[in-house]
């Protein structure tokens, strides 16, 4: 089964309410035969910049990363679920590729002075 | 044309004249002094070049680029306008110049990075690019 990482920016709450959006986030995953791997919390920090979602604009965000194994066929029910979900500000699924091997790094461009 | 090479074939075929050395002073000074017997362990030791320049390499060989690690990332856009820096600034190969493109990209999209400005917390971090800016 391929890899997937899920990297989710909830809405800045309270303690018990944020646990209750990942519980739910991730029994949505686990109804629709994904395999868990783990569950990372990324902060919760200040925005980038202010996103509008579910008729409000925010500041701040909760990040948080979900990295699993599931069926492809997934992919698009899930992110419908999450874009419908009035607590999560912006779902990003993305497939892991498999580590690149360590092939000899070309050498430096010449690098030229700016005036 | 056929005559010279038949010339220089008759020239090759004939046995070399052994040719006597000239005595000058400097031939006069080898064949008096005492030639030394020849070490059979003088020879010199087969080894790697002491003196190899390392390779080059651009500053992220062998370091992955990851969109949540948006301190990196930030190294490589400009400060006033948080666009990508080019190639001939950045220094880096081209993998990796596409890499730190991708990522910044990515994590712009995501969320994770701010489009028009860099990041105050990330402003005092050491200049990789050696660019100048207009002060």
């Amino acid at each position: 089964m391929p890899r997937y990482e899920l990297c989710v920016i909830l809405k800045a709450m309270q303690r018990p309410e944020t646990a209750a959006v990942l519980r739910r986030t991730v029994e949505t995953l686990l109804e629709r035969g994904a395999v868990v791997r783990s569950l990372e919390s990324l902060g919760e920090r200040r925005l980038p910049y202010k996103i509008s979602k579910h008729d409000s604009r925010h500041t701040h965000g909760g990040y948080f990363s979900v990295d699993f194994h599931a069926s492809p066929k997934i992919v698009s029910e899930l992110l419908d679920h999450l874009e419908r979900d009035i607590d999560v500000l912006r779902p990003t699924l993305l497939k892991k590729d498999p580590e690149l091997s360590q092939a000899q790094c070309c050498g430096a461009q010449k690098k030229k002075s700016k005036y | 044309m056929f005559a010279l090479s038949f010339s220089r074939l008759l020239l090759q075929a004939l046995p070399k004249q052994p040719v006597t050395p000239r005595a000058t002073a400097q031939c006069i000074r080898s064949l008096t002094s005492q030639q030394e017997p020849l070490k059979k362990g003088d020879m010199p030791i087969k080894m790697e070049n002491p003196y190899k320049t390392p390779p080059k390499t651009c500053i992220l060989c062998n370091i992955t680029v990851d969109f949540k690690n948006v301190q990196l990332l930030s190294q490589f856009i400009s400060p006033h306008t948080g666009r990508i820096y080019g190639r001939h600034i950045t220094g880096l190969c081209g993998r990796k110049q596409k890499e730190v493109s991708k990522a910044i990209k990515k994590a712009r999209s995501m969320g994770f990075m701010s489009v028009t400005l860099k990041d105050p917390q990330f402003i005092k971090d050491p200049d990789i690019c050696g660019i100048k800016h207009f002060e």
